[in-house]
């Protein structure tokens, strides 16, 4: 893995704009031919990611928005689907959702070939229904909570986040451990490096103090994270629990539409596949006593959880799409923690880590086997 | 659609009748949906029984027909040929194993009368949703191409070849004959050997069925067994490449000797007069075994196991031809002294025991030593080395012989890269099974012989030459069609998301990606229906033909309800 170099530059006004700056001064260097960068909606509600070829309207991104409508992997994946292009492209994305990227990657899902991923210390997003009562004020409130590094407000799992400073794009803005009106460009790849060569920034400087602060605040949320997560074991944990959590579920299939590494071109649930014909609904309906419908509701949040648990980022979008607050995301990062943790993978942390499915170990998983053996 | 099941169920003689209440269990089957025949039989897979099943499916119509019996391993295809008679498509066809995984494993007759209800009832939910399978027939080509022209590869294209099948021998030298073509005698019989090597590959030349390739390597070969597009390019020429056609391909590309410059302490290519066991095979082929000087050695040293830490295994022949050349010495120099530095002797067998015996008796020092070094002194060559007895001791002598490994050819990895045949932790071509199919090879039509899949000796390498050449005479007959595997995997054009994850764990290179589409393409003629791709798609794209999501869940419901 790559040695993380850095340096520490002055900010100008506030992070936001620094970005903003970098951005601007690497398109007029040529560095970048075109950003792809959050930017706010004419009516003032809402963000959404905007390839920007114009460089006069870069002045325009919000480089740290304060909700996620759409999870940048998302938007980077929508670029570069179907291969890469000619144009060199910087994207402006959170932490969660560089390593979403850097999954989707892995599944040939998005090419990063001519892709440079700015990422930034995350202080979380406001959960969009709660942004949505009143963007003005929880604007302010974001503004307010950025700067005091106050939680309380976020999604839940933004609350329990252990990776909001993880470095696994090319660059990445540090605000943790900086001194007033300063703060760290980092570099974890041979683009970042060659990047900042080109913008005349010597990637010498110390970040122990960025990287004391980090490990301090990751600590401190992981202690969190496996409270909260122990916490809601004891509500979801056996069938009955579980089938209860989800009994709410409408079969929207609004968390798999905006999960950022859900990546199947056809979701099974939406296939032929689980539609039966009523001999076969009245068989089950017959061994059970009853049936209820939509049916297999369950099933899909196993099916899911099975297929993307892997790969989880813990990033919330689901829970934030969720019509019936069933608390989704909370619910993945837990399974996720564990299931990553049986592979000792953590999904998004490197391109050059193979995901589990593939990556052959002779011995692994003994843990596994039968206790009798 | 109806579907009229039909379940017979074999007592196998008192195999399975006496552990079985089979009555009970036709009682449980019998009201059974879709089941309309429930019968019990002495022995199914009898000429009677055989005669019994087919009028059966006929008289009774039978849509699909599920025989609980014993493994799949043991009579799947005799009752699949059953069914074929019986003009039953024989994928319509379920076998319950209610012997091996039943009756024979309990006392308890009472429990495993309830699991064979269990099997049958599983067997039954999954023949249901059974779809039928046609056969494919391919033309073959009754050609072969070895790779190599060692003694492994000469015997086999003498075997193969005849008017109907071509031979094409590629060798990456420029003459035939490997190593075995240095040696003057073999080990044991202490029979001449290159005479006969030399005959052998007059043999070749004047055989017209073969076509040697000298100074060539093979560039490509894709296909499957019975057809593969083969390239061979001459390596010192701008020429463009010869493209063949073959059925199947030997891999006979042999072994080459660790270098022992890399165990410094030996003093090779330091020290003269210090010579590996083939620079000695050549010395005593001229003749004359002489020192650099022009002088005849008055003692000779051979240190066996030379790097064998390094490679971490037992190269198995240089304990047997360090025995010959201790043979070579005496016969040639009657007086000189010879001393064996060994580790461990591995002389296994019922001659090779003998023929060390009988050397030992001419005058020889075998000590058993470690932490062996070499170094000049005089005129001579000094052995430092630790006794037995943990004891450090010296000795001088005129040469040193030194036994090294035996280690894999370096164009294995790009052949195995060419062919898809993986290679073992050594970097030996890997076998199909160790002990059941060990001249086999993962890809069905590719063989592996002789020392490219470990060292071997010479009658152990003729004997794998005379295997795969039985293998590929029985099954590449000129003109018979080959039939491919029917169980094969398909990937969903919509569910696939084209992350090629299944081209990394197929085996046999049976999947291409179609760029245009973006999508994963099983190729059914290669595909052998392994399931690595269905375990590894991340979308649920890929599925095996007859092991269907529906038919393994229809299977096990029935199995746990």
């Amino acid at each position: 893995m790559n040695k993380l170099k850095g340096a520490l530059i002055h900010v100008k006004s506030n992070i936001g704009n620094t970005i903003i700056d970098l951005l601007e001064k690497s398109i007029d260097k040529g560095i970048f031919d075109a950003v792809i960068v959050p930017m706010k909606v004419p009516a003032g509600d809402s963000f959404v990611y905007v390839l920007v070829k114009d460089k006069s309207l870069i002045k325009d991104g919000v480089p740290l928005p304060p909700t996620m409508f759409v999870q940048g992997a998302k938007a980077v994946s929508s670029v570069t689907r179907l291969g890469e292009g000619n144009m060199k492209i910087a994207a402006v994305i959170r932490p969660c959702e560089t390593r979403a990227t850097i999954e989707l990657s892995k599944f040939g899902q998005t090419n990063l070939e001519n892709f440079t991923i700015i990422s930034m210390d995350c202080p979380g997003v406001l959960p969009t229904s709660d942004f949505l009562k009143d963007p003005e004020k929880n604007m302010e409130i974001f503004n307010e909570a950025v700067k005091n590094w106050d939680d309380k407000k976020m999604r839940p799992v933004c609350q329990i986040c252990d990776k909001s400073s993880m470095v696994s794009g090319d660059l990445h803005i540090g605000t943790l451990g900086a001194k007033k009106d300063t703060c760290f460009i980092i570099s974890n790849s041979e683009k970042g490096n060659d990047i900042a060569e080109k913008l005349g920034i010597n990637l010498k400087d110390n970040l122990d103090s960025w990287q004391t602060q980090v490990k301090k605040l990751s600590e401190e949320k992981k202690k969190k994270r496996i409270k909260a997560h122990k916490e809601l074991k004891s509500k979801v944990e056996g069938i009955d629990n579980l089938v209860e959590s989800f009994s709410q579920c409408i079969n929207c299939h609004n968390c798999m539409r905006v999960c950022p590494v859900c990546f199947c071109r056809l979701c099974y649930f939406d296939s032929d596949k689980v539609k039966h014909n009523a001999d076969d609904y009245l068989t089950r309906a017959e061994i059970k006593g009853s049936m209820r419908f939509l049916p297999d509701t369950t099933l899909f949040q196993m099916g899911r959880m099975m297929h993307m648990s892997l790969y989880c980022v813990s990033c919330g979008a689901c829970e934030d799409a969720c019509s019936m607050d069933i608390p989704v995301a909370q619910i993945f990062s837990m399974i996720a923690d564990q299931t990553q943790g049986l592979f000792d993978y953590v999904s998004g942390r490197s391109l050059d880590e193979p995901v589990p499915l593939v990556a052959y170990k002779k011995e692994e998983l003994h843990e596994m086997e039968d206790a009798n053996d | 659609m109806e579907r009229k099941i039909g379940v017979y169920i074999c007592e196998c003689g008192p195999n399975i009748s006496e552990k079985i209440d089979i009555d009970k269990v036709i009682d449980a089957i019998s009201p059974y949906e879709d089941v309309s025949v429930v019968e019990k039989f002495k022995l199914l897979c009898s000429a009677d029984g055989k005669k019994f099943l087919e009028e059966q499916i006929k008289k009774n119509k039978l849509t699909h027909l599920v025989v609980a019996a014993c493994s799949p391993k043991e009579h799947e295809k005799t009752f699949m040929e059953v069914c074929e008679n019986a003009e039953l498509n024989p994928y319509l066809f379920q076998l319950a194993n209610i012997r091996e995984q039943c009756a024979w494993i309990t006392e308890d007759k009472n429990e495993a009368t309830k699991k064979a209800i269990r099997l049958i009832k599983a067997a039954i939910g999954r023949v249901r949703y059974h779809s039928s399978l046609e056969k494919i027939e391919i033309d073959s080509i009754p050609d072969v191409l070895v790779i190599g022209g060692g003694i492994a590869g000469i015997e086999a294209s003498l075997q193969l070849a005849r008017p109907d099948r071509k031979v094409y021998l590629v060798e990456k030298t420029s003459s035939l004959g490997g190593l075995v073509k240095n040696f003057e005698k073999t080990f044991l019989g202490m029979k001449p050997v290159s005479d006969i090597v030399n005959e052998k590959i007059h043999e070749i030349e004047k055989n017209e069925n073969i076509k040697v390739f000298t100074d060539s390597e093979v560039e490509e070969a894709i296909g499957f067994f019975g057809n593969f597009e083969v390239n061979i390019k001459r390596t010192n020429e701008e020429t463009e490449p010869v493209e063949l056609s073959v059925g199947a391909v030997i891999l006979a590309t042999g072994a080459t000797l660790f270098n022992p410059e890399k165990n410094p302490e030996y003093g090779y290519g330091k020290f003269d007069n210090v010579l590996t066991s083939l620079d000695f095979e050549k010395m005593n082929l001229t003749g004359k075994i002489l020192l650099k000087d022009g002088t005849t050695p008055k003692s000779v040293s051979i240190i066996h196991c030379v790097g064998r830490k390094d490679k971490e295994y037992c190269s198995e022949i240089c304990c047997m031809y360090s025995l010959k050349f201790i043979r070579y010495l005496k016969d040639k120099l009657p007086n000189i002294s010879v001393q064996n530095f060994y580790s461990d002797l591995v002389i296994p067998g019922k001659t090779d025991q003998k023929f060390y015996e009988e050397t030992k008796e001419k005058n020889v020092d075998f000590i058993r030593s470690s932490n062996i070094s070499v170094a000049k002194k005089g005129n001579q060559l000094n052995i430092n080395y630790t006794d037995e007895n943990n004891n450090k001791k010296s000795l001088l002598t005129d040469m040193i012989i030194l036994s090294p490994a035996l280690e894999p050819t370096n164009d294995a990895s790009k052949i195995a890269e060419i062919t898809g045949v993986s290679r073992d932790d050594e970097g030996f071509f890997a076998e199909e099974h160790e002990k059941l199919n060990p001249i086999s090879t993962s890809t069905e039509g590719i063989y592996i012989v002789g020392c490219a899949k470990g060292p071997k000796n010479i009658s152990d390498t003729i004997v794998q030459a005379e295997a795969a050449s039985g293998k590929i005479l029985s099954s590449l007959i000129p003109g018979r069609k080959l039939e491919p595997e029917v169980k094969t995997s398909y990937i969903s054009e919509s569910f696939c998301i084209g992350c090629k994850t299944c081209l990394s764990v197929c085996s046999y290179g049976a999947i291409i990606f179609d760029e245009a589409k973006k999508v994963s393409v099983v190729n059914e003629v290669i595909c052998r229906g392994c399931g690595n791709c269905v375990a590894a798609c991340p979308s649920g794209a890929a599925t095996i033909k007859h092991f269907k999501f529906n038919q393994l869940y229809q299977e096990l419901r029935e199995a746990v309800k």
